[in-house]
């Protein structure tokens, strides 16, 4: 039992996670395998996107690494902490602020994060926080609700959390999940 | 970790599915702060560049003016209606001000419930000022005046540079840019506690303008300083400026506050404002001012000048010499407009240098394509009156028109030049990230200083730090040049609810900086972060949204250079180039699109003649107006708005009708339009509907639709719309 017990949560804690279907175990990424599907119209509306979080003095159209996984977001896609550390090569903590991306190396990144397969639908997640229904009558405690985004899989901070579930709560604390879904997919 | 408690397998299946709901929603959450964090930058963006346009417009039309005094003779009607606010250092007594200003006459009914003040002012009336406001009284025109004559009185003590000292325990809090924003300085108040013999204040200028209680914080300020003249300290700020406050909005609240006495109180102001002290140090370690600095800065010189003659820093102080004006007209008598360039050049490149391109964003025009602006019928008038102006100039000493502001001091232009750019540098410069300094074409004044100009100024006057305002920072402060300069902005929730924080610094005698951030608005608290960003979204997207339908026959112009064929249709690619061609904000049109443009169409193609539909704003019977001219009407507002109050010469809120039609003739010139004097007549028929031959600029405006009641961001800051592209676009090249 003991030794279950340890093995089932630790392969959803390692990088490469394995409830993702598209995550091949390759060690790395390499960003000249990949082919640019993009069409000019949407290569330029990645440019304007590139160019609001370029904050280099010159304007050298060069992001951080550390805004390159705000940026594919800010484009539409939707990927985990894990998948923008895999196609960065895997920095070190002290590079994400250092180290510079510039729009070239940015495409295949992004290319790759676009085909990977979206498994985020309306359902995943209210079957996902169903889990945490205790009463099966729709809703979950806030309460728990927070903990288990604060300590499970790619933990958010307290403040995160704090500005996710702003306003939610109802006055016992509970959170109707559907609408809560609906809520975060809106934005 | 949570999960892994029990030890049955249903759990432990049941925490994988945990763990992937918690992945899920931990990503979608990561894309939800992206995505508003890409919005509020945007629209950050969209505030400040239009903001910024609107500052360089205003000195552009200042300079503009200048051009026209410059060159009209002094009979010509459109001289006379803007000659007043030239006439700066009047030859004039002090008695005869104190007389002027005199409040002795001026009776407070018994009705009036607000404060009512005894001189010398004592502390417990400074907080009872503080108080009245909070619950929204207001003071009474006569103890306006006898405050703000006392005040100029303790200012003319004061040097140019204040030295202050922590002296043992004191801590000295440096506030920055207010803008009429009351609710702030009640914050400060509240949270750090008022001015007093152990609390010393620093305030670092643009108490007014924009904002709706400017004149309340003035009281306030200058209260406590007469109070507490050791410790309360005010630096003055590019917007305590009268030629500034006829754009931004003091001017008017000050009229509409004070209908009797508003002109007495604004005449006033505008010899406090030249007195203000330009800068702060303390323990001679710091500098606070306003603006900034560049690469020719020197303290010294700051000091030692005399900072009263410079009452509006847009213009020089007239100290012109009489025959090298002459001299220059005369030698280039025969030749073109051109050389009125180099005169002007001489004398008002520094507040509108030549384009060195470093932001291409702006495009930028000398004052040289006013020349090239005026063509037709105007040109031969000024090259009359030019040549006119240059036989009159001979020889003799031409007393009237160069009059009012001849100073009897004979001072070396080319020293008052120097001070001159000292001063401006002071108040109208911002920081950059590159070395160097370079003119601040943005904001049409000042420079940009590079981190390297800090370090060099800092040695050279032996300081360590530079406190700064000027320009609003999202938390309210920002450090920059390596921590060597801090930017301080005060007013919270400057482009609207939720925009931003303000902040306030407290130094002890360590002169470590200790920040404080705050929010003021009630209405913010509330608001969670997705709601205050969207909120200041609808603002800015409306604003830029009137900003393209102002533009739409330029916007038509250049849709139809990529529409050969006339299909009324254009690609996305050549929406958004053609756009941002007409409107220079360097905005990021591609991304706004889908929020600007809410028609669907067919394959990626824009129907632009159906987007005008969209975007149409809907005024009130104007349909006898002429819709090209009621359009540069809407683009020109602010511009419309100012001209107008320049001519309104008692500040009375009202204009001649004959006024009207002059002012018209000048606007004509100055925006390159034709406007016939029929034309004229139905803009004029339209407002003064009961014919007694006045026109009410509130109402014309109003009546245009040029200003909007409803909207919070125009209520305080309708001034701010116009952009400088309205003006300079009407020429074909920029590069001249």
């Amino acid at each position: 039992m003991a030794p279950k017990k340890k093995e089932e949560p630790k392969p959803a804690a390692a990088p490469p996670k394995p409830p993702e279907p598209e995550r091949p175990k390759t060690p790395e990424f390499d960003p000249t395998t990949i082919t640019l599907e993009f069409t000019p119209e949407q290569i330029e509306d990645f440019k304007d996107a590139f160019q609001l979080f370029d904050r280099t003095p010159a304007n050298e159209m060069k992001i951080t690494y550390a805004q390159c996984g705000d940026l594919i977001r800010a484009l539409g896609q939707n990927p985990t902490q894990a998948e923008i550390m895999h196609v960065l090569g895997k920095p070190k903590a002290e590079d994400m602020q250092t180290k510079m991306l510039d729009f070239d190396q940015f495409l295949p990144i992004h290319q790759h994060i676009c085909k990977a397969k979206d498994c985020g639908t309306f359902e995943d997640f209210v079957e996902g926080l169903r889990v945490f229904d205790k009463e099966g009558n729709g809703t979950v405690m806030g309460a728990e609700l927070r903990h288990v985004l604060a300590t499970l899989g790619e933990k958010l901070r307290e403040d995160e959390v704090e500005q996710l579930m702003q306003n939610q709560e109802d006055a016992n604390g509970c959170i109707n999940y559907e609408a809560f879904v609906k809520h975060i997919m809106a934005s | 970790m949570g999960c892994g408690v029990t030890k049955s397998n249903q759990f432990n299946k049941h925490s994988r599915k945990a763990i992937r709901a918690a992945v899920l929603i931990q990503r979608w959450y990561r894309q939800y702060v992206a995505r508003t964090e890409m919005r509020r930058r945007y629209t950050w963006h969209i505030f400040q560049s239009i903001e910024y346009s609107g500052e360089q417009a205003q000195i552009k039309l200042y300079n503009f003016l200048g051009y026209l005094m410059d060159n009209f003779t002094p009979s010509s009607n459109e001289r006379n209606l803007i000659s007043h606010i030239f006439r700066e250092n009047e030859v004039c007594q002090d008695a005869e001000w104190e007389r002027y200003f005199c409040y002795k006459n001026i009776e407070v009914p018994e009705i009036y419930s607000g404060p009512h003040l005894t001189f010398p002012l004592t502390v417990e009336q400074a907080v009872g000022l503080v108080e009245a406001f909070r619950n929204k009284k207001q003071l009474h025109s006569r103890y306006v005046l006898q405050l703000l004559l006392e005040t100029w009185r303790q200012l003319r003590m004061l040097p140019n540079i204040s030295r202050i000292s922590t002296c043992q325990s004191k801590e000295i809090t440096i506030c920055g840019d207010l803008h009429g924003q009351l609710e702030d300085l009640l914050l400060i108040f509240y949270k750090n506690g008022m001015p007093s013999l152990e609390k010393p204040y620093v305030f670092n200028g643009d108490f007014v303008d924009r904002g709706k209680d400017s004149i309340e914080i003035l009281i306030i300020l200058f209260s406590f300083l007469l109070v507490y003249p050791s410790e309360v300290h005010l630096n003055r700020g590019n917007h305590e400026d009268h030629i500034v406050n006829l754009r931004y909005g003091f001017t008017k609240e000050v009229l509409t506050k004070y209908k009797m006495h508003g002109k007495r109180i604004l005449k006033l102001l505008q010899k406090i404002f030249s007195w203000l002290p330009l800068a702060t140090v303390i323990d001679q370690k710091v500098l606070v001012l306003h603006g900034g600095i560049s690469d020719i800065t020197d303290l010294s010189i700051l000091a030692r000048l005399d900072r009263h003659n410079y009452v509006s820093a847009l213009r020089p102080p007239k100290k012109r010499h009489q025959s090298s004006a002459g001299a220059s007209i005369d030698s280039d008598f025969d030749e073109d407009v051109l050389s009125t360039n180099k005169l002007l050049q001489r004398r008002i490149s520094l507040t509108y240098p030549k384009p060195l391109g470093t932001r291409e964003s702006f495009q930028n025009r000398s004052l040289q394509d006013f020349s090239n602006r005026i063509k037709g019928k105007a040109v031969d008038e000024i090259e009359i009156h030019k040549r006119k102006l240059a036989i009159l100039n001979m020889g003799t000493n031409s007393s009237e028109g160069m009059t009012q502001s001849v100073s009897s001091e004979s001072i070396n232009s080319d020293n008052a030049k120097d001070e001159w750019k000292q001063i401006l540098d002071l108040l109208w410069s911002d920081p950059m990230i590159q070395d160097g300094c370079t003119p601040n074409e943005v904001r049409g004044g000042g420079c940009y200083w590079g981190p390297d100009v800090t370090e060099d100024f800092l040695n050279r006057h032996n300081l360590q730090l530079i406190i700064r305002s000027h320009e609003c920072k999202q938390d309210g402060y920002e450090f920059c040049h390596n921590r060597k300069v801090l930017t301080l902005f005060s007013a919270s929730n400057y482009y609207d609810v939720g925009s931003n924080r303000g902040a306030y610094v407290k130094l002890g005698p360590d002169l470590v900086p200790y920040l404080v951030q705050y929010q003021a608005s009630s209405m913010t608290r509330e608001l969670t972060v997705k709601q205050s960003v969207g909120r200041t979204e609808r603002s800015a997207l409306k604003v830029l949204r009137e900003q393209l339908f102002a533009h739409k026959s330029d916007l038509i112009c250049a849709f139809k250079k990529f529409d050969s064929e006339n299909t009324g249709l254009v690609s996305l690619n050549n929406w958004a180039s053609a756009v941002e061609s007409v409107m220079y904000l360097g905005v990021p049109w591609r991304m706004l699109r889908g929020q600007l443009v809410t028609s669907k169409s067919t394959d990626g193609m824009i129907d632009y003649l159906e987007w005008f539909n969209e975007l149409a704003i809907k005024g009130p019977n104007t349909d006898h107006i002429d819709q090209s001219l009621l359009e540069t009407l809407y683009r020109h507002r602010s511009t419309v708005e100012t001209i107008f109050r320049i001519v309104d010469t008692d500040n009375s809120g009202f204009i001649t009708i004959e006024d009207f039609r002059q002012t018209w003739k000048l606007l004509s010139v100055y925006l390159k339009m034709e406007i016939t004097d029929e034309a004229i007549s139905d803009l004029a028929v339209t407002i003064d509907s009961n014919q007694d031959g006045s026109i009410d600029i509130d109402e014309f405006m109003e009546a245009f639709r040029l200003t909007d009641k409803k909207s919070r961001l125009e209520r305080g800051r309708s001034m701010f719309m116009g952009t400088v592209n309205d003006l300079t676009k009407l020429e074909g090249d920029p590069n001249i």
